[in-house]
This record gives structure tokens, C-alpha cells and sequence, in this order.
């Protein structure tokens, strides 16, 4: 849930609560001054009633236009004698609706009999008073409420927005690009600092991003020439005509050795150029036509592993990459399907324009598939394998909108190549 | 045949002079660029085998200094930096050939011998070899003067052993020679093997003596010693 709804909500739900709690006690204050009116104007009305008694010593009802305003009826003596208010309702002589009343009841004796007297007074006009109140203060308060919500959103959408900036900016941020992270200065002081802090973190990563890439290509770079000359060496060293077969094993091990790291120290290096995006000039490749080539070029190895081919007329799968990477993909991909083959095995190239895959029979994969894509994870580890064939494949696809799955099925091996959805 | 070699590391600059001496060229060696620069303004070369990096300057710069004083000069490349961007920039400055550090000095050598091939008789040469003979434009062998059919693996290997006679050469070295270094070298080694024991078998039917010979199992020689 955003900060910017949960806040809102807590702060309606908390109003809507003292707002309710505010209206039902500004009713019940109302109610009771109204009827405290009504019941101070019944009495007085009881004081005119009895002096009226006295003087006249009876009472008529006679007094027609007062509508039910004075109920006297005779009572048992029996009776209990205190005054009490009590709310009815009574029919209008008109209409036959019912209307409320209060009504003060209390006894008192005419010429010797004791009377129940009933004093009324409408409260149909105190009713509507309290309805108007009611309903202008409930619009009133709703008005209030809805305008401090507004308010409130604007302002905390304000207030806030120095830091949705940054956070969006940080999610754009990447390390490897040479942009740093660029982020505002905003007036308050703890969005300020936040800022600072990032940017401070964002410098200190992409240095360090650099500086390891760096260390790998120039480390890759100096190993190159070292490794040149042990080889031409070695080359020298076997021409002599005096070595005996345990020098030999030797040197071809040390052969063998310096070849390997050799290879090792190409894959590490072509991976930081990927990374370091050092390859530009993109073009249109189609892949399934690269792979369907490549197979054609290693129809030797094919042959020799007697090796068996389906690839029937392809969708063309195309894909934006520099020729370099293409081919260093394609290669990597035939190379593993033919590694991990065994003889008399079949491989199989499929593309239906939106996936291209390459599967190979082969024996059950030893290690986690999630790790396949590691760099030096070797199945079966060849001692010719440096283990980086599937890292670098990935890499390439990483870093050009392609993704590559990895499936085992019924005893194949396929790698599916497949375009990354585009980015929202 | 003159060869100049500029490279800075000392080593690998005479493994290449004793390599070449061998197979008769006079050899020259340049470890810094303005010796290299010196050089090639006071002597004539065949062929000039450049290192990209030197410590004092750029071996682009030599190339072109290079062709501007005597284009005629076949030049390679040696680097350690495998970038499709180099080899363009080296091939429109007029190098002739680019060749990734680590190299072998067999692979070396046939690549300045077929560039000094191309340049002095453009290609219009014959290579012989006791009796053997390749025409390397018609792509044809001869043995005992009859036409002997090879594949173009088989050829390939020849052409390379032809290049380095007496010398041995690795299964290693062969195999990156015959498929590039992209393959796996494991399957590889297997297929050197097969391809030497058909190109053996059929110089062998036309009358050719056995100049071929494996050595201690790292590699294989030619020649008939």
C-alpha cells in the first residue's frame, strides 16, 4: 500500500470517528435544552393551571382552541401522586397523524375529588428545529471533512514528492552505466540528507563497479602476454630432439595448462567487455538462420561424433546484436549441444519466430539446473572445459532483451532463447 | 627475406627470431616504438610483425608510417586484445593478417610465409618438397607429378606442414589451425588424428616417401629427418 493512500486512510477512518461522536453529542445537547425549554414552559403552565383552580374552583374544558392542551380526568385516590414527564403522541384532529407531545402528568384535587391533570405541549416545531440543526451541521462537518481530506492529500502529494523523485530515480539508476546517480536538492532538511546519503552510496558503488571491471580486463589483458610466451616456449622446448617421454608429459602438460588458461582468461575477458557494454553496432541477426550455419560449419565435428541434425524450415528468429556477440552465442550454444551429446546422439534446432531453441540428447544433468548459467559450473568437467561457455550466453542475452531458458525433457537438453517482454 | 618483429616483451621477441631464423629469414627485433620507427626508416623489410601495445607508443602508428615509406611491406599483427574493432582498424591501415596473443610460432611462421607468398609472386608460386608439389592458386598437389585429390582439410594440413618443415608441430596447434579456436578441443585432437592418417595414406598411393612422423605424442613433424 503507498504511504500517500495508508495515511489517508487512517486519517478518514480517525475523522470519520470523531466526526460521528462530535454530531451524536451536538444532538443529544440539543435535545435536552429543548426540552428543558418545553418542560420549564409545562410547569409554568401547571402554576397558571392550579391558580386558575383556585380561583375558579373548577375547570371546563371548554377551552377549545387549545388542542389537547389540558386533560383533566378524575382519579382513585389510590394513586400515585408525583408529577412526571412523558413523551406521546397524539392524533391530529385534522390530518389523523400522529404528532409528539410532551406531557406533564399530575394530580391534584378539584372541589374535594382528586384529578390526573395533563398538561401538553407540541414538539413538532422543536423537532424540526432539531432536524435542520442536524442536517446543516451533517453537511457542514461532511464539507469539512471532505475539505481537509483533499487538503491533506495535496499537501502530503507535496511534501512527498521529493521523495517519490528519488525513488524513482534510484530505480532507474544503473550501476554499470557511466551516468551517476543524479538526485534534486529539496528544501526539507530530511529528504535533503536522504539524498546526499544516496548519492554518496550511488558514487561509492559505481567506483567500485568500475574499478573491479577494470581490474578484470586489465588483468585479463596482462595475463595474455606472459601466456604468449610460455607457449612459444614450450613450441621451442619440443623441437629439441633430446627430451625423454617424462619431459614430454611435462611440457605437455604445462602445454595443455597455459592453452587452458588461456581460454579461461578469453571467456573472463569477452564477459567484462559484455558487461562493460563495450560492444556497440548492433544489427539484425537472424539467429535460427547463425545456428542452422553453424551447425553446417561443424558438419566435421557433427560427423565425427556421428551426430544427428533435425532442422527443418525455420521461422527466421530475429534478434538486435552486435555480430561479435552473435557469433560467440551461436558458438557457445553448438559447442555445449555437441559437448554434452553422446555419440549417435541427435540434436535438434527449432524457431517459430518468437522462441528459438537448440535441444541435444544427453545423459540427466548432475548439478541444479538454476546454477547451469554460473560461470565455471561444469557438467561432466572435461578437462578441456573452462566453464564458461553457458555464462557467457547468458550474459549476451542479459544484456540484449533476450532471455534464455533452460529445460529437460524425456532425455533432451534444450536451451530456449526468447525475447524479454518490453519493459513498462 | 627480412623480417623486423616489433615486440616489447623481450622473451617472446627472440622465441619468434630463433623460430624464424630457423626457417632462414633475417630476423630483426624492436622493442620500443621509436627503435621500431628508427628502423624502418633506415631499412627495407619483407614483412613486419607489429605488437599493438608497446610501452612508448601506438603500433597502429608504425603500420601507417609503414605503408606511407614502402607499401610493398606485408604486415601482421600481434595483440593481446581480441577486438573485432582492432583487426578492422589494422586491415584499413593496409596490415595484412591479425593474430590473437597467445599464438603458436607455427601458425606465426605459415601465415608469413603465405604473406610473403602473395606478395612477391602473387601466389604465382609453386611450393615444392622433395616430390611433392602445391599449387597454391589452383589449390592442387602433385606427387610423382600425379594429380593427388585432397580434401580441403587434408590440403590445409599440408599447406601448414609445408611451412614448418622439421619443425613439431602440436595436435593443439593443428587443430587451431584447421577449425580456428572455437572448437572443442577434445573432439578436435580426435579429428587431427584421422585427417593425418588420410592425408599420410594418400601422399602414400601416389609413391611418396613417409615424411610424417609423431612426436612423443604432443605433436607431429614433417619433413625427413
Amino acid at each position: 500500500m503507498k504511504l500517500l493512500a495508508k495515511t489517508n486512510r487512517i486519517y478518514l477512518a480517525f475523522s470519520l470517528v470523531i466526526y460521528l461522536f462530535a454530531g451524536l453529542a451536538f444532538y443529544q445537547v440539543v435535545r435536552f435544552l429543548i426540552y428543558k425549554e418545553v418542560e420549564s414552559r409545562l410547569r409554568v403552565e401547571r402554576l397558571d393551571f392550579e391558580n386558575y383552580i383556585q380561583i375558579h374552583r373548577a375547570w371546563s374544558d371548554s377551552t377549545y382552541f387549545i388542542e389537547n392542551k389540558i386533560d383533566v380526568v378524575p382519579a382513585g385516590s389510590s394513586v400515585q401522586k408525583a408529577e412526571m414527564f412523558i413523551d406521546t403522541l397524539i392524533r391530529n384532529r385534522y390530518d389523523n397523524e400522529l404528532m409528539p407531545f410532551r406531557q406533564l402528568t399530575f394530580y391534584t384535587t378539584i372541589q374535594g375529588k382528586m384529578h390526573r391533570v395533563a398538561i401538553r405541549k407540541s414538539l413538532i416545531q422543536s423537532y424540526q428545529l432539531i432536524e435542520v440543526i442536524t442536517v446543516t451541521m451533517a453537511a457542514c462537518l461532511g464539507l469539512l471533512l471532505l475539505g481537509t481530506f483533499w487538503f491533506q492529500g495535496k499537501l502530503s502529494g507535496r511534501l512527498w514528492h521529493p521523495f517519490y523523485e528519488t525513488l524513482s530515480r534510484i530505480k532507474r539508476f544503473n550501476l554499470a552505466s557511466a551516468t551517476p546517480l543524479q538526485l534534486d536538492k529539496p528544501e526539507i532538511n530530511e529528504f535533503r540528507e536522504l539524498n546526499e546519503v544516496l548519492r554518496k552510496m550511488g558514487d561509492k558503488m559505481q567506483q567500485d563497479y568500475r574499478s573491479l571491471k577494470e581490474f578484470t580486463e586489465n588483468a585479463s589483458h596482462e595475463i595474455q602476454t606472459p601466456l604468449a610466451l610460455i607457449n612459444a616456449k614450450v613450441e621451442q622446448l619440443i623441437q629439441s630432439e633430446k627430451l625423454t617421454e617424462t619431459q614430454t608429459r611435462w611440457i605437455e602438460d604445462i602445454y595443455q595448462a597455459s592453452r587452458r588458461m588461456a581460454r579461461l582468461n578469453q571467456g573472463l575477458l569477452l564477459l567484462a567487455k559484455i558487461e562493460n557494454q563495450q560492444f556497440t553496432h548492433n544489427q539484425t541477426i537472424d539467429l535460427a538462420a547463425l545456428l542452422a550455419e553453424k551447425l553446417d560449419d561443424m558438419e566435421e565435428v557433427l560427423h565425427h561424433k556421428r551426430l544427428s541434425v533435425q532442422s527443418q524450415n525455420n521461422i527466421p528468429f530475429e534478434v538486435q546484436l552486435p555480430m561479435p556477440l552473435a557469433e560467440s552465442l551461436v558458438m557457445n550454444l553448438v559447442n555445449n549441444a555437441i559437448k554434452h551429446n553422446y555419440p549417435d546422439g541427435r540434436l535438434e534446432l527449432v524457431s517459430d519466430g518468437n522462441q528459438l531453441w537448440l535441444g541435444n540428447t544427453g545423459s540427466p544433468l548432475t548439478t541444479n539446473p538454476e546454477r547451469l548459467f554460473e560461470r565455471f559450473k561444469k557438467e561432466g568437467s572435461g578437462p578441456d572445459s573452462v566453464g564458461l561457455g553457458l555464462a557467457i550466453i547468458k550474459e549476451i542475452c542479459d544484456n540484449y532483451g533476450l532471455r534464455i531458458r533452460y529445460e529437460e525433457h524425456n532425455g533432451w537438453h534444450r536451451f530456449c532463447i526468447s525475447r524479454k517482454p518490453e519493459e513498462a | 627475406m627480412k623480417v623486423l618483429v616489433v615486440e616489447d616483451e623481450k622473451g617472446l621477441a627472440e622465441s619468434i627470431t630463433d623460430y624464424m631464423s630457423k626457417e632462414g629469414y633475417l630476423c630483426e627485433t624492436a622493442s620500443t616504438f621509436r627503435e621500431a620507427d628508427e628502423r624502418i626508416f633506415l631499412y627495407n623489410y619483407d614483412c613486419v610483425i607489429v605488437d599493438l601495445t608497446l610501452p612508448d607508443g601506438d603500433g597502429f602508428q608504425i603500420i601507417q608510417t609503414l605503408k606511407k615509406l614502402l607499401a610493398t611491406t606485408g604486415v601482421i599483427i600481434i595483440s593481446a586484445r581480441n577486438s573485432l574493432e582492432d583487426k578492422i582498424r589494422g586491415l584499413e591501415i593496409g596490415s595484412d593478417d591479425y593474430l590473437t596473443k597467445p599464438f603458436h610460432l607455427s601458425e606465426l611462421n605459415a601465415r608469413v610465409k603465405s604473406l610473403i607468398r602473395r606478395r612477391n609472386f602473387g601466389g604465382h608460386t609453386e611450393i615444392r618438397f622433395k616430390e611433392i608439389v602445391v599449387n597454391p592458386l589452383a589449390r592442387k598437389v602433385y606427387v610423382n607429378g600425379q594429380l593427388t585429390v585432397l580434401s580441403r582439410k587434408e590440403y590445409d594440413l599440408l599447406l601448414y606442414f609445408l611451412s614448418n618443415i622439421d619443425v613439431v608441430l602440436t595436435k593443439v596447434s593443428i587443430a587451431e589451425h584447421l577449425w580456428g579456436d572455437n572448437i572443442d578441443s577434445a573432439d578436435s585432437l580426435d579429428m587431427v588424428y584421422s585427417h593425418i592418417k588420410n592425408l599420410r595414406r594418400k601422399l602414400l598411393e601416389k609413391g611418396g616417401s613417409d615424411y610424417l612422423r609423431s612426436v612423443y605424442g604432443i605433436g607431429y613433424k614433417f619433413g625427413e629427418s
